[in-house]
């Protein structure tokens, strides 16, 4: 095992915080995020409120901690849902006869031709603006690209000779699958899954930056990014802290991802 | 090299002085003629150009360019000609004629005359146009004949004291006969008036492009000036980014902008290159109407309790800096017969509570929501983001936070205007801030006569807070018949009160109407009728 590098080391700690922060809000910020005082509204970051205040008095330090969770669970269930989705068509494209491997592989390709973004938000206007209707856009919209690495990965491990020694062992096609096949495709799918927990903050955030996401007065990052756009100019602290934490969870969640795959690859 | 490049410098720079000295920039106040002025709107795109079809705010503001109605109103409220030059009542007031200007053409070059009036208010009363604003305004008349060349006699069912100030409207303006006898499609894409500007182009999505009307003769009797309009052209774009917009207006890039933040009027009254302009609408003051068709607000202290626990005057502070005054009235603060009182809006949580302890409301769940018989006190709040600016929308969310220890649950759901109508028409709402403009107090009878609880063939109804209250129809109907200004006001004072006193609506402010221009923009007025901006007068200054 090697030594912890110092950007690893504070990755973890990031990661660390932002799990205290979505687990167990109110140890690092007692105070209620929905709780208004408008006679202290548009405060600037000072001692009294770390990152300023909102139009309405709420302390944006604290509606940042109690939205972690919100964005964090929306990048982890979307993220959850595209892999899941993903084994089902990687594997049936890479194990399955030629001619549902062609099906598939053409589907996901049509499916590539939509942006993603457009792909989330087709959903949306379908089933309704929403929380979970946004994470099951972002799962939706980001199944295609892993489905595609995990059918290569399959087709690769498929004709490993270790495999084709359990074939001739005799053993089970579905004690195949499980004992030998996920265990090998899982290492370079945990990798992905991590950086893709990032580009799914990323995405919910969007969403509800676009009204489409998280409902009023939730404290999610995305809604808060979108509720300071419009005092950008006078207000500077508003858009810049929920912007700085999309940003910063989304890069260590990209690092941790990083560091992974060079150890996978090293090891 | 460094030899050559020494004299070139010191050239240039001398060059530069005496070009710099050469042309001094022009500082005359005469009207100069020509340019494009960029109007950048952050209301809604109209769905169609011909006001009469609907009939909304949005299509008022560009419409206001193009087409003209028969009467206007100066600064003082008086109502002045613009396409009639005369009018008279009949003495059973059941009959007005009104003479018509006879040296003006629509821009198609059909000439304005009594017939025509007679085809635009057909148009308006007929149920396939879906007009809501002009078909409402014009519910008594019968029908319009010609006396003669000039004259249309307009007969009514009722006498009608609101005619004038209905008339006065863009949403009443006179169109081209023959353009409106194309199909609709055609006429929301290019209607035809006798405007100082004509619509050449629409890119949805994108910009409206109007053009100078070279042949204009007929503005309003209060205009700056005669004959055509100073501008060539009117780039007419939808920016609907507030903070875009006001970007835009600094760089230059657009010269009038509207819907404007709050923040935004602070802090452009620092800059000596932007002008300010604060013109409220008439008609409704901005409102919440509380739902008193079905639960909870089916119940007078329940309506009562929520507008005691909302504490609106907090949030007015905190998110309008000054630039929007707390209104304690149904009217807006320029129609003179508007009556205030704020005795019956002062927060109050103690009386909330109260009010719904004896409402039966006595039970909290886990969250501190009341219930009742297992029912909690949830309230649907339908918001249209296209008609509510930013700073209004927290204004719900801090409502939604201080009613809420009073124990009520409000849900806002933020919607397009199109899924917004469609929320009010499943009367599914319990509250709802809709804006409604008209010239005149005869506003009150839209909104709260029991006639407006059913739709308008746009399927459009305007008395959201559903009053079906036969005292108070018979004030309203006998106020918009009786011309006595005395009795007209008494009647209205008595409608107001029972409007007021019934918990009803919880005002907020003015119907918000700021602009901002480059200060290089003169000669911008809004028409004091509904205060739409009109180009007319306005000129570039380069």
């Amino acid at each position: 095992m090697r030594r912890f590098r110092p950007v690893e080391v504070f990755a973890i700690v990031v990661i660390a915080l932002l799990v205290i922060a979505a687990v167990v809000p109110g140890a690092l910020a007692p105070g209620d995020p929905l709780a208004i005082h408008p006679l202290e509204s548009f405060r600037p970051p000072s001692f009294a409120h770390l990152f300023g205040t909102d139009e309405s008095g709420r302390d944006i330090y604290t509606r940042i901690v109690h939205g972690t969770g919100a964005s964090l669970l929306i990048g982890l269930t979307a993220t959850a849902i595209g892999v899941g989705l993903a084994l089902v068509f990687g594997l049936l494209a890479g194990l399955g006869p030629r001619w549902l491997d062609f099906g598939t592989t053409r589907f996901l390709e049509v499916l590539f031709a939509f942006p993603g973004l457009l792909l989330a938000l087709l959903f949306i206007v379908i089933y309704g603006p929403g929380v979970v209707t946004s994470t099951i856009a972002v799962g939706l919209a980001t199944a295609p690209g892993y489905a595609r690495i995990i059918r290569s990965q399959v087709l690769v491990v498929r004709r490993a000779p270790y495999l084709e020694a359990a074939t001739v062992l005799g053993r089970s096609r579905t004690s195949r699958i499980i004992h030998h096949l996920l265990p090998n495709v899982s290492g370079s799918l945990f990798v992905l899954v991590t950086l893709g927990i990032g580009q799914s903050i990323v995405w919910a955030s969007s969403l509800s930056y676009l009204g489409l996401g998280a409902v009023p007065p939730a404290a999610e990052w995305g809604a808060m990014l979108s509720a300071g756009r419009t005092y950008i100019t006078s207000f500077w602290w508003m858009t810049f802290f929920p912007g700085l934490f999309i940003v910063l969870s989304a890069v260590v969640a990209t690092m941790l991802g990083r560091s992974l795959q060079q150890r996978l690859r090293s090891s | 090299m460094k030899r050559i490049i020494t004299p070139l410098i010191a050239l240039a720079s001398i060059a530069l002085l005496l070009a710099g000295c050469s042309s001094p920039s022009p500082t005359s106040s005469a009207p100069v003629s020509g340019g494009t002025l960029v109007y950048a709107t952050g209301d809604a795109e109209p769905t169609c150009l011909d006001p009469h079809v609907g009939g909304n705010y949005p299509q008022a503001l560009v419409a206001t360019q193009y087409l003209e109605s028969l009467v206007s109103k100066n600064k003082a409220g008086d109502i002045i000609p613009w396409l009639a030059t005369k009018w008279s009542e009949s003495k059973n007031g059941l009959s007005w004629d009104f003479t018509l200007r006879s040296d003006v053409k629509f821009t198609d070059g059909t000439p304005l005359t009594p017939d025509a009036v007679a085809v635009n208010i057909a148009h308006l009363q007929d149920p396939a146009t879906g007009s809501s604003t002009g078909y409402l305004a014009l519910a008594k008349v019968t029908g319009v004949t010609s006396v003669d060349a000039h004259t249309a006699r307009i007969t009514l069912s009722a006498p009608d004291s609101a005619l004038l100030d209905s008339l006065s409207q863009p949403w009443l303006a006179i169109e081209s006969p023959t353009a409106l006898k194309r199909s609709q499609d055609v006429n929301c894409q290019s209607p035809v008036g006798t405007g100082p500007f004509v619509v050449k182009k629409w890119v949805r999505q994108q910009s409206i492009t109007l053009v100078r009307n070279n042949g204009y003769n007929s503005p309003p009797a209060d205009a700056a000036h005669r004959g055509k309009a100073y501008l060539a052209s009117i780039e007419w774009r939808f920016l609907p980014d507030s903070a875009s917009r006001y970007a835009a207006l600094q760089a230059g890039t657009v010269d009038v902008i509207d819907n404007v933040q709050p923040d935004t009027i602070v802090a452009a009254k620092g800059s000596k290159n932007i002008v300010h302009i604060d013109a409220p609408r008439p008609g409704a003051s901005n409102r919440i109407e509380l739902n008193s068709s079905i639960a909870p607000f089916d119940d007078q202290r329940v309506r009562e309790a929520f507008i005691r626990s909302a504490d609106v005057n907090s949030a007015i502070t905190s998110l309008f800096f000054g630039t929007a005054k707390r209104s304690y009235s149904a009217l807006s603060s320029i129609e003179a017969l508007g009556v205030s009182d704020p005795t019956l809006f002062g927060y109050d949580q103690k009386a909330a509570a109260k009010l719904l302890d004896a409402a039966g409301w006595t039970q909290r769940d886990a969250s501190g929501y009341r219930v009742k018989d297992g029912k909690r006190l949830e309230l649907e709040f339908p918001v249209s983001t296209n008609q509510s600016i930013p700073a209004e929308q927290s204004l719900f969310e801090q409502l939604q936070a201080t009613t809420k220890e009073a124990g009520f649950k409000v849900n806002l759901h933020p919607l397009d205007l199109s899924s917004w109508y469609a929320a009010l028409g499943k009367n599914q709402y319990n509250l709802v801030s809709a804006p409604y403009t008209k010239v005149g107090p005869d506003v009150l009878r839209i909104l709260f006569d029991s006639e407006g609880t059913k739709p308008a063939p746009s399927g459009y109804f305007a008395n959201h807070a559903q009053v079906k209250d036969p005292a108070l129809d018979t004030l309203l109907v006998t106020a918009s018949e009786v011309s006595d200004p005395a009795e007209r006001a008494s009647l209205y004072k008595q409608a107001q009160d029972i409007v007021l006193s019934g918990y009803y609506i919880l005002p907020l402010y003015d119907q918000q109407n700021h602009y901002l221009l480059r200060s290089a923009v003169k000669g911008l007025r809004a028409l004091p009728s509904v205060s739409t901006p009109t180009l007319y007068d306005t000129w570039l200054q380069r």
